[in-house]
């Protein structure tokens, strides 16, 4: 009797292995449990940053855009000598900058390469700088750039497509591979006209039709999250809607 | 025997559960701590873009506050708070010394803009980058009108302060005139009826040659600046240059302050303009004024930059008697009524209510400060009828292509812009001022007993495909309705033409960011 109770003293290998064991399945279905929500975890973090990125570069460029086109000529009673001086107007045009006005289309109508779908080039002065800049955002791929030159009497496309000017700006924006349905342009422009303001690109804004009678451009950004969704293996967007309005001069 | 065992059993067991329990808190603290990590560092990336984003719209609602309160209608108008602070039009500008101060302290925290030794009370620095020198100590301070609340579970806006002053060449850092200096002393004027060499309307800030006598058209521009200091120190410093919105064709003489009046009861611009009366006796185009009280009189029919065909004086002098009114004047006393009153009124309207492109230029103004813009073709009664107006609520209406106001029995208050065909039933009244320019046609076949009591103003500035014309087109005004009811005509009235004007709302010229350097 004695010695079977010495002997009971330590762990049998019996009991080890029942411990182990039922130590082990509960850390199996904990672990379980956790690699499911850290995957929803990774997902979500993933989601939530590429809505991070897109707001803060919506937010850039509708406030770049409220800000853009000072000093404009109505501030001049006669026009200044250096193009530097002035903004012609919000934004600046390719071809024929700044002698003839093009047409803004969409889906690559219309004479203006840009501004267009995906490309647009603000003109305005930045911070302390008394000289006018070119601030360029152009999406390339799926990387959205942003650029800023100083603003010269070479055609603003060139100016801003010299190395080293365009910088990654946003990167995974899908507007014009949009998998979800047809490409949905970034920047969607409304233009003043004789009745109101209306889509620049329309029929029925004729002879307004023009990057300096842009009065608001609509911001519309898609961002993929950079890698597929771990449970479900597809990628996760998100789209995020802006307005900017020009004030210079405004209403 | 049974139960000792019992025990020391158990006494073992509890040391294997201790140790599963302790590995088991182990692994998820671990896990828990690294979450709470990485949602930490999300979230402080998430309130810095926040805070930097709430000064910018802090600084903006600033702004807003300023530029709205400039208004004569605001019921904090800064006029009934510091007496003649903002400038009547044409009259005398706000001098340079003249600065105001709309403060925002948060509590009982001191803002005190003129401070410049004491960073703790927001010091007004940019003063001195625009001026050269210290605020004026004795510029006015007033309390904003949305202070922020007592209570930090309702942050309110954040602004500090807000200067509204005159402004110059100088202050602005740029060269109006581009004669290659700034100037630090004449204040800076916004003239909206300015023209290119080619005639084209390019309004734009000016350097008034000779002060206090800027072109007529001109009015004084002014400067609201704007500074957002959140809790946190996130500054942002924002700017407006605005200038009074004038909607009125009236010429302004040198040195006179604005008048909204009409220089006819019914204006029609460019040569051969047509008019057709019914010829009947309750038909009247009344150029004496209907305001209570008022000897005043303008033109019954006034024509611009051109004459009335002859069948409309034919058409005019069968009815002499239904057409009274004064011949065209600047001022002085009103001589008795003539009729019928037509002719000339272009030396009583501004010039660019005198060309295609200057009224053009008239109409987009109005459409971007109008209540409702309507797509025409509209109906009377699908457009006009669910719109609030009232003789205390004049609205400006805005129809982009022909408006049909048969059968509709309404009556309408305020400002109506139709820029196609105008096609009135006399069944309709409207209270205010009625503007046809773009086609200019103003056409009526209907019989009714209503009227239009303020003034008319017809031009025709594009032809039938919608193109701009060079010179004005003849205006139609035609009202043939058969019968004896073919409604009251026109009455001149001041008092409804400057009501539905309402008070002179603040364009901004110029949005900029000031960067601020700490």
């Amino acid at each position: 009797m004695l010695a079977r109770e010495r002997a009971e003293l330590g762990f049998s290998i019996l009991e080890l292995m029942v411990a182990m064991a039922i130590f082990l399945v509960l850390c199996g279905a904990m672990f379980g449990l956790l690699q499911v929500s850290q995957q929803k975890y990774s997902s979500e973090t993933q989601l939530s940053g590429a809505v991070q990125d897109a707001r803060l570069a919506l937010d850039q460029i509708v406030r770049d855009f409220n800000v853009s086109g000072y000093p404009s000529l109505e501030m001049f009673s006669s026009q200044p000598t250096l193009p530097v001086t002035y903004a012609l107007g919000p934004v600046a045009w390719s071809p024929n900058y700044p002698s003839a006005v093009c047409t803004i289309g969409t889906g690559g109508g219309g004479s203006c390469t840009t501004p267009g779908d995906y490309d647009l080039i603000l003109e305005t002065r930045l911070g302390t700088d008394p000289s006018v800049s070119w601030v360029r955002y152009q999406l390339i791929s799926t990387t959205l750039y942003r650029g800023v030159v100083q603003k010269s009497s070479t055609d603003p496309a060139t100016a801003t497509s010299g190395s080293g000017v365009m910088v990654p700006f946003l990167a995974n924006v899908v507007n014009a591979v949009n998998p979800n349905g047809s490409p949905q342009p970034i920047f969607r422009y409304t233009c003043d006209t004789p009745g109101g303001p209306i889509a620049c690109a329309s029929s029925a804004a004729g002879l307004a039709n023009s990057p300096l009678n842009i009065r608001d451009v609509d911001v519309t950004l898609i961002v993929a999250t950079p890698q597929r969704d771990m449970q479900t293996q597809v990628v996760k967007f998100v789209e995020l809607n802006g307005r900017g309005h020009r004030s210079n001069p405004t209403n | 025997m049974r139960s000792p065992r019992a025990t020391r059993i158990c006494k073992r067991e509890s040391g294997a559960a201790l140790l599963i329990a302790i590995f088991a808190l182990l692994l998820i603290s671990v896990v828990a701590i690294a979450l709470v990590v990485s949602a930490g560092t999300d979230n402080a990336l998430a309130g810095n873009y926040r805070t930097s984003a709430s000064a910018y719209y802090a600084a903006l609602a600033g702004l807003e506050e300023a530029r709205g309160r400039l208004y004569g209608n605001n019921p904090n108008y800064i006029n009934k708070t510091v007496s003649n602070f903002v400038p009547t039009p044409y009259g005398p500008p706000l001098p340079l010394t003249n600065v105001l101060y709309i403060i925002n302290p948060a509590g009982s925290e001191t803002v005190a803009p003129t401070d410049l030794s004491n960073p703790a009370t927001n010091p007004d620095t940019e003063y001195q980058n625009e001026f050269g020198g210290p605020p004026p100590t004795s510029a006015t301070q007033i309390n904003s009108v949305s202070p922020v609340p007592s209570s930090p579970a309702l942050p309110g806006q954040s602004f500090k302060w807000v200067r509204i002053n005159a402004v110059t060449e100088s202050a602005l850092g740029l060269d109006v005139n581009s004669d290659g200096s700034t100037d630090p002393t004449t204040l800076l004027y916004f003239d909206p009826a300015r023209t290119d060499t080619f005639g084209n309307p390019r309004p734009s800030l000016i350097v008034p040659a000779a002060q206090p006598t800027p072109p007529t058209t001109a009015v004084q521009a002014l400067e609201i600046t704007s500074l957002a200091v959140l809790p946190n120190g996130s500054r942002r410093m924002l700017q407006y240059v605005v200038a009074p919105a004038i909607a009125s064709p009236r010429f302004v003489a040198s040195g006179s302050t604005l008048d909204l009046s009409f220089p006819a009861a019914l204006t029609l611009a460019g040569n051969n303009a047509n008019f057709q009366g019914p010829g009947t006796s309750s038909f009247y185009i009344n150029g004496q004024d209907q305001c209570a009280g008022s000897t005043q009189m303008v033109t019954a029919i006034g024509t611009v930059n051109g004459a009335l065909s002859s069948s409309s004086l034919t058409n005019i002098n069968d009815d002499p008697s239904n057409y009274p009114g004064g011949p065209p004047r600047v001022g002085g006393p009103p001589p008795p009524p003539t009729t019928p009153s037509f002719g000339d009124v272009s030396s009583l309207v501004r010039p660019d209510w005198q060309t295609p492109s200057g009224l053009d230029a008239v109409v987009q103004n109005i459409t971007k400060g109008a209540d409702v813009v309507l797509s025409g073709p509209v109906n009377g009664n699908t457009g006009l009828t669910p719109l609030a107006m009232s003789a205390s609520n004049p609205i400006t209406v805005v129809v982009n292509g022909d408006l049909d106001l048969t059968s509709w029995h309404g009556v309408g208050y305020g400002i109506l812009l139709v820029t196609g065909t105008l096609k009135y039933d006399p069944d309709a009244t409207w209270e205010g001022l009625v503007l046809v320019i773009g086609q200019g046609q103003f056409i009526s076949t209907k019989a009714g007993t209503g009227g239009i009591d303020g003034a008319v103003f017809i031009a025709q500035t594009r032809d039938i495909a919608g193109n701009l014309l060079s010179t004005l087109g003849p205006a139609t005004f035609s009202q043939g309705a058969a019968g004896p009811n073919s409604g009251r005509g026109i009455y001149y009235n001041s008092c409804l033409v400057r009501s539905a004007q309402g008070p002179l709302t603040y364009k901004v010229l110029s949005f900029r960011e000031i960067p601020l350097t700490n």
